[in-house]
Order: C-alpha cells, then structure tokens, then sequence
C-alpha cells in the first residue's frame, strides 16, 4: 500500500490531526497515522457535567432536525468522508467489501427521523426526554425527567454502523458522547463525525461528541479519562475484551454499561424435513441466518438444533440439510454474503480433524475457505463451537426441546425458531435458560435492528440519568403535623 | 536430489535415518554439540528419507494418515515439503465428541485412538474402566502406549498416544542438551551422574506434566528417589485436571448446572478447590524448602519464569542468594501469559539460584525432541526434527531459507506412538542462516506465541461471542 491514511480525532467541533503517530501494522495489518492520544487525551472529556445545559436548552425537535439534516449528507456516493472511510475500512473489517458497502448505503435510513421516534419511544418514550412525567404513589406524587450524561463508548468493530447508533443514542439522550473506536474500524465513525462538523461546529450535538482511536488499555491514556470527575458512565461493547481494560476504573460515580458478546442459534422442531421441499425450506432460512453479512454479526446463527431424532434415519435427513444449506449459502448474493475475507485457520484445523476422524461428524465444504456445514452425528455440538464463524455452521441432532434447552445460556442473544408456531414454547423456556431475543427462522438479520432492549441490557434506558422531582400533594400531611403513631418511613 | 546418487550412498544415507529414527542421541554419542554440528544440506537429505521410511511404514498401519493421505493423493514422499499436508493438525487429538469422556465410554475412545497410533489397542479390555485415569493406566499397563492427557481451556481433553520410549527419547535430549556446553565433550558428569530433579508440580501421573516426572527420575536422578523433589507426594489426576477444565468453562457460561462430568468425578470438587487454593503457597515453599536443603548441590530445576521470579525476589529480600551450585541449570518459561514480568527478571533468579544461565526449551506433548535456548538466546531445533513453517493462511510451507514468520509445524522422525507430524497454534519465526553461536541447526526467535492469542487480541472489538472473548474470561477466572 503505497499510502497511508491519516485518521483525524474530532473533538467537540474540531477535526485534530497532530501531533501524528503511527497505528496498527502488525502482522501485515493496515498502519494508520492518528494524533498521538496522550497529546489530546485532556482535551476529550467535558470538564463538567453542567456544561451538558446547552443541550438541555434543545428540544427534542430541533436535535432531530440535526440528525434528519446528518442522514441527508451521510450519501456514500456524494460524502467523499464516507467514500474514503470506506476504502480503508475494507482493510481493517472483518468483511469484504460489498458487505461493508450494505452497510454503509444503511446510514440514511438510520438517522430518519421516524425511525428514531419510534425506537425512542419503545425505550424511554418521549415524555421524559422532553419534560418531567408526573406519577403518583398513594397520597405523593413526583416526576421523573431523563438528563443526559457524560459516558465513553467503547464501540465494536464487526458493523461499521455501531458507531453511528451510538452518536444517535448520544444525541437523543442529551448526553456528552466520547467514542472511543476499534481498531478493526477506525474509520467509519470519524468519517461520520466529520460530516456532522461540516453541517455546524457550534451545535450542540457536535460540541458534545469526540471521537478518537487510542489502544485499547494504553494506561496513560485511560486513566485520565476514566474518572468520575470526566465521566459518568463507560459503555463497553465485546465483552471481555474491552470490559478487561475497564475494571481497574470503576469505582462509585463511574458506571458500567457492558455490552456482552453474545452468540446465536437456531432450532427446528420435530418433522419439518419430511420432504424435500421441507428441507429446501428450512435449509433457505438457515443459510440467512448463519452467512448474512459473512457471520461476523453476533445475531448469526452458529448452530442450529434439530428436534427430530437421533436414530440413522434422522441423521441422514440431517445430512441431505446439510447439503441444502451449504447449497443455499453459497448462493447468496454478493451484497448479503461474499467468500469470508480470510476463512481461520483454527476452525479449518478442526474441520480437517473432524473430516479425517469420520464417524462423528459429516463435514460439508469448507476445504476452500468458502464456509462449511458440520453435521454431529451425536446429539452434541462441535467441542469447537465457540470458533464457529466465517460462514460455519454445526448442526446437531437432538430428541427433545429439553436437550435444545440445556444449550441455551446468558450469552445466546437470538434464537431462530421453526416452525413459527413452535415461537411461543420456545420462547417462554428459551428466555428462562437465559435466550434474548427470539424471531422465525431465516429472521436473524432481518428485523427492527438494535432498537429495543439489545440484549436485555437497555443500554438506551441506562445512558441516561433517571432524576426525580417530587411535591407533596395538597392531601399529604407533613412530617411535622402526624400524631406520633402515625408516624413511619416507608422505604 | 539434484544428481543420481550411487547405490553406497544410497545405503549411507538409509544407515543415517535408520540411526536418527531409532537412536539419535546415541548415534551422536549422546554430545550435544555433535547433534547440533550437521552439515544442513545433508541434515536435509537425511531428513527427506526419513520421512518418505515413516510414511511407508505408517501409511497402512494408521488410518488416520492414510484417510489423509488418498485425500490428498500423496502416494510417497520425495521432497521434504511433499509430506507438509501430511501433517496433522494438533486439534486432530481432541476431535473425539465431548460425549466419550462425559460418558466415560472408553470402549470408544479407545477405538478413536486406535485410528492415530500404529501401536495395536484392540485387545485392550477397558470395560471396567470407571474413570480417566483408570483408563489411561490400563493403555499404559498393557501396550507400549503411555497416552500423555492435557487439558485444554475450553474444557476440553487433549489425548495424544505417546509411548514409553517416546518418553525416554525426550527426556534423554532434554538431559544431554541442558546439561552440556556447546563445543564441549560431554563427561559423566553431563551423562550419567545423578542429579537433583526439582519440579514444583506432581510425582506421576497421565497428564503429560505429571508423566514426564517418572521418566526423568530414571534419566536425571539414575532412579533415586531421593534426587526427585516435586511439590506435591502424589500423581497428578487426570479426571482432577479435567474437572478444573470444565468448571472454568462452566463459569464462564453462567451455569454450573452445565458442568456435565460423571457424578464421581463431581463429588472431587472440595478436593479439587483445595488443591487449587493451596497450589500457589505450596509451590512457593516448597522452592524455599528445596533452596535451603539442596544449599550448595547441582540441580536442575524446571519450572515457570513467573514463578521462579516470585520465589527469588522474596527469598533474596531475606537474603538468600546463590543457592545453587553454579553448573545448575534452571528452566523457566512459559506459564506468564497475562503477568508482565519486569525486565530484571531473568538476573533475580539468577541471583537467587546461583545458575549461570536461565534456559528454557521449546516443546510439546506430540514431540519427543525439545529444542532449546543456546547463548545468542535463539530456540535451537536438533536435525531429526524436522522444521516445517507454514503460511499462516494458505498452510503452504515457506521456504527453508533465511528467516521466516509462520505457523510452527513439526515432523520428528523419532515418533513411536504416532505419525510424527504435527500443526501447531504457534506463530514461530524460524531462520536457517547461521547462528552466532556456532550451532548449524535452524534456530527460532524467543518470541514464540499462540495465533489465537495474537489474533483478535490487538484491540479489536466485536459484539460476537469469540473463542478470545471466551479464552480471556477463563484466564481471569483462573486468576481470580
């Protein structure tokens, strides 16, 4: 590469492009030039948090006639940010690039403004946002009111859109936005940001937004941020490998938001590959499910159970599925699926492990880097599970919902359910073993996206500080005028 | 080969991979120096034959290998790359489903290692075997296997089909190469005198760490008793160590109902808990103890660097210093991941010990050879193991000249319990020039490291649930 990009930190109205040191670059990684982040890292938190009034001087109006005004610039073919962005993500995304580009092509849509009405109004509703909400327990009655507040965002990296989710969820939530990005995109969200600057610096949704790349963990960084005279809150994506650098800091005043890694699944009830046709059915949904977006999304499908049997001739209606899903996925179009952009060498030695011992497992492609079905033989999944990726799919015979069940935990997000009347069962015992999110088979990727409760977490819900206001009600006596036995606390 | 070589020659050069096959040690005359001194180009020649005699011997007596080898329609092996395919990967032993150990059916697992090795287990009887241990005990009582187990940390159990003499081979080079100096004949002190063995971990056992004790006893200590000094009396128990693995899944999963281990093996977890509070005091004691009672004597001592470290600066903070005879050899590494060391801490323990050097030496379960640090501090990797590095996404092996960043891959010509040639997880850089040193063998960087740890670990973040993410959350468990 003869060139090497120059990613700019924007803080609060101001694109920074210096003092520049190198990132990246190992491994034969895209090097990137960024400002050094111990020169600028004292200019990325808000000093204060009364210094968020500007934005609570807004109506919820007038920031969405910012965002709409954002989504009407954020054209991929007429934002050269975006256009460049784009370029060198392709080096440092775990997809290639027709998938990126779907992605990018989505960020209009994403700032409409009813769109984000609606998935406001199915996490906080607008009245807190845009006023104090009155309630009322027995005699007193008080109001509660969402404040913004001040949170660093440690963003992932497997969807380029995370970062722009999370400046609408900064915006609309009034809060002072840090962002800090991943190094397997870096660059989308600064390219976004530098488009919301061109629109206004002075605004206050920009004035109140930063976004810069640092290492994750570099100390001398992070702790000048991660302090409660800074920050309110840090809302960590990935789990473990961001929540790690994290821990040290928290303390009372500094709140956690994590994000957890999450892995999903699929599973089939009992006589639905009756026929051929039923196989082509379920094989269509399940190659959606598992290779939309080359499977690096946690809401892709890694193994998918069938409740059908476990005896030879179950095993091999097992088999001719297979087949059809290996068949289904590799006809999908370029934009949704494309031949994974490097296939792990770690999973293919597993596969090659499972293809030589035969008897245990069916392995189904996967000796070109182009995805693989793995069929157990076993009602059991691949000891490999956690590696499923790149267009990889297990999947396992097993007798009973029950056995399906005991393979569900706290980090299966969502569960790909067929037939659709089987939903209601499956979700009542899936979310008790722990299940999130539960959809009709072949609508893993294909939904409302991240705007309800993701998870479970509501992180929208938890970004936001909850203040109540209370006035005593004219029939509410004072403490100073009860009879002694009237006296008590109720807590 | 470039030129058609005569039928002498030809016979010279099978006598050579016969020897390197059955005996290198001996045929070297047990000198390190000799072993490391081989012209590499015959080194090569030797090598390719040596291969091509084991392929042939093993094609049809491991199924495994021949599966592997109609796939990929090698019939014989000419050059050495040709058998790079060839090679199996490390996960190939554990790729028997979760089931065969949860359900302790040993018939089965029997059979699955039966496809791996060329040593005969079908008349092993293991119907009465209740547990791990039990199992891996009656393979070693009744056939030349001593099956090394090691757990992983997904919970999963490695079982690679070692045999005795497989272990002899290894712990023999492991003697002649710490023990002597390069350039230097050996003398009976570096042969055969006895030597006190410490090791602060088990006396026995199945898993390989364990195993490997019983067997230097007879090659370090001439199998005195006296001159093995472990940290624990008793044999490591397989089924103990796979109980941890699981549990530490279990956690990380958020469900200890999803243990899924025999109930016998359940019922070990107070053992297990204690054994695991107390590990980290009692190695450290037992250090302490083994540095007061051994003052002044020539040891050997293998352990981790960390741990070592940790030993030495409290005990040179009560000033104990030069413990050691100075021709003691300590051997550290590994073990460190996730722990930052300080950069003195290699002259801490050197102070403490009194060796001259620390020393540290590359190898694993499937290998009998261990390669290890010369003074340049590069891994050196003796002719009969031969060095295959692959490219890191294709698998094609890179060329055998200058230096070279790749996947470790191994083919060690004195393999018994199995093919020989392994695909490792390490990302190695290799070079085939001259080492400053003196030795002629090719030599690897001291910065060995795991891809998956490598990878995935710079900083990227991802909303998916990834082996890292898991792998990252066991290692913290495991600490906590």
């Amino acid at each position: 590469m003869a060139e090497t990009p120059i990613l700019p930190a924007v803080i609060r109205g101001e694109a920074v492009a210096e003092p520049l040191i190198p990132f990246g670059g190992r491994g034969g990684e895209l090097t990137f030039l960024a400002p050094d982040p111990r020169a600028i890292a004292d200019r990325l938190p808000l000093s204060s948090p009364r210094l968020l009034a500007d934005l609570h001087a807004l109506r919820l109006d007038e920031i969405l006639d910012f965002l709409e005004e954002a989504g009407k610039r954020l054209h991929l073919d007429r934002n050269p940010y975006l256009a460049e962005a784009l370029e060198w993500s392709v080096h440092t995304a775990p997809t290639t690039r027709p998938i990126l580009e779907g992605f990018y092509r989505t960020l209009p849509a994403m700032f409409q403004r009813e769109r984000i009405l609606t998935w406001i109004e199915h996490t906080l509703g607008r009245e807190p946002l845009e006023g104090w909400v009155a309630h009322r327990i027995g005699p007193y009655s008080f109001e509660v009111r969402a404040y913004g507040s001040r949170a660093v965002h440690i963003v992932a990296g497997n969807g380029p859109t995370l970062g722009a989710l999370t400046i609408l969820r900064g915006a609309v939530t009034r809060s002072d936005t840090l962002i800090k990005v991943p190094s397997n995109d870096p660059f989308t969200t600064v390219a976004i940001a530098r488009t919301l600057l061109e629109i206004d610096p002075r605004h206050p949704v920009v004035r109140h937004l930063a976004v810069a790349y640092w290492k994750g963990g570099d100390q001398a960084v992070e702790e000048r941020l991660y302090r409660p005279a800074c920050l309110d809150k840090i809302c960590a994506w990935g789990g473990f490998a961001s929540v790690k650098h994290v821990t040290r800091y928290l303390r009372p005043g500094l709140e956690l938001i994590a994000l957890d890694p999450k892995y999903s699944v699929g599973v089939v009830g009992p006589g639905c590959l009756a026929d051929d046709d039923a196989i082509a059915e379920v094989a269509r949904r399940i190659a959606c499910d598992v290779a939309v977006g080359n499977q690096v999304g946690c809401a892709n499908s890694r193994k998918v159970y069938v409740v059908d049997g476990v005896d030879e001739a179950a095993l091999a209606r097992l088999v001719r599925l297979g087949h059809a899903v290996y068949r289904e996925m590799l006809a999908l179009p370029e934009t949704l699926s494309t031949r994974p952009k490097r296939y792990d060498p770690e999973l293919a030695a597993h596969l090659e492990a499972c293809r030589l011992l035969d008897g245990y497992y069916t392995v189904i492609g996967g000796e070109a880097g182009e995805g693989a079905v793995v069929v157990s033989h076993s009602p059991e999944a691949v000891d490999f599970a956690d590696l499923l990726a790149d267009r990889t799919v297990n999947l396992i015979p097993v007798e009973r919902l029950e056995d399906f069940l005991a393979e569900v935990d706290q980090s299966t997000q969502t569960i790909g359910v067929w037939p659709p009347a089987w939903l209601e069962e499956v979700s009542h015992w899936g979310a008790l073993a722990g299940g999130q999110r539960f959809v009709e088979l072949g609508w893993h990727l294909q939904g409302p996206g991240l705007v309800g409760p993701q998870d479970g977490i509501e992180p929208v819900r938890r970004l936001v500080r909850w203040i109540v206001r209370e006035r005593p009600s004219p029939e509410a006596r004072p403490l100073w005028a009860l009879d002694p036995d009237e006296l008590k606390l109720l807590a | 080969m470039d030129r058609p070589r005569a039928q002498g020659e030809d016979q010279a050069l099978e006598r050579l991979a016969r020897a390197w096959m059955e005996d290198p040690w001996g045929h070297f005359g047990h000198s390190a120096t000799r072993a490391h001194s081989v012209d590499p180009a015959e080194a090569e020649a030797v090598q390719t034959l040596g291969v091509a005699l084991r392929f042939a011997e093993r094609r049809d007596r491991i199924p495994v290998l021949a599966r592997l080898a109609d796939a990929q329609g090698i019939r014989r092996i000419d050059r050495l790359d040709d058998a790079a395919p060839l090679l199996f990967q490390h996960t190939v032993y554990k790729s028997y489903p979760f089931s065969l150990l949860a359900r302790g059916r040993f018939a089965e697992l029997t059979r699955w290692l039966d496809r791996l090795t060329p040593v005969d287990l079908s008349a092993v009887a293991v119907a009465d075997c209740a547990t791990i241990d039990d199992w891996l005990g009656r393979l070693a009582a009744s056939t030349p296997l001593d099956p090394a187990a090691s757990s992983g940390s997904t919970g999963t159990l490695s079982l690679f089909p070692k045999t005795k003499e497989d272990y002899r081979i290894a712990v023999r080079g492991l003697r002649v190469q710490a023990l002597q100096t390069f350039g230097r004949e050996p003398g009976p002190g570096e042969l055969s005198a006895k030597v006190h063995f410490l090791v602060p971990l088990f006396r026995g056992g199945h898993l390989s760490i364990g195993a490997f004790t019983r067997y230097n006893l007879e090659e370090f200590c001439g199998g005195d008793e006296a001159y093995l000094h472990t940290a624990f009396p008793g044999p490591v128990s397989a089924d103990l160590m796979w109980l941890a693995a699981r549990l530490r899944a279990a956690e990380a999963r958020g469900d200890l109902a999803k243990l899924d281990v025999p109930e016998a093996l359940r019922a070990r977890l107070p053992e297990l808990r204690a054994l695991q509070e107390d590990m980290p005091r009692a190695q450290r004691a037992f250090v302490r103890q083994a540095a007061e009672r051994l003052r002044g004597e020539r040891v050997v001592a293998m352990g981790t660097t960390a741990m070592f470290h940790e030993v030495a600066r409290a005990a040179l903070a009560e000033g104990l210093e030069r413990v050691f005879d100075p021709d003691s050899v300590v051997m550290g590494g590994g073990g460190a991941k996730g722990v930052e060391l300080p950069a003195d801490a290699e002259e801490v323990i050197l102070r403490f010990t009194g060796a001259r050097r620390l020393t540290s030496a590359y190898g694993m379960t499937e290998l009998n050879t261990f390669s290890l640090l010369c003074e340049e501090g590069r891994y050196h990797f003796p002719p009969w193991l031969v060095v295959f590095l692959l490219d890191r996404d294709s698998g094609r092996p890179l060329p055998r000249r200058g230096e070279q960043t790749g996947r470790g891959a191994f083919f060690d010509l004195t393999n018994r319990g199995t093919w020989g040639g392994i695909v490792t997880g390490d990302r190695l850089t290799v070079s085939w020039e001259p080492c400053p040193c003196g030795r002629t063998t090719p030599h690897a960087a001291r910065d060995i490291r795991r891809f998956s740890e490598l990878e995935g670990g710079d900083d990227k973040i991802t909303c998916a649930a990834s082996p890292q993410a898991q792998a990252e959350a066991l290692d913290f468990l495991s600490r906590l």
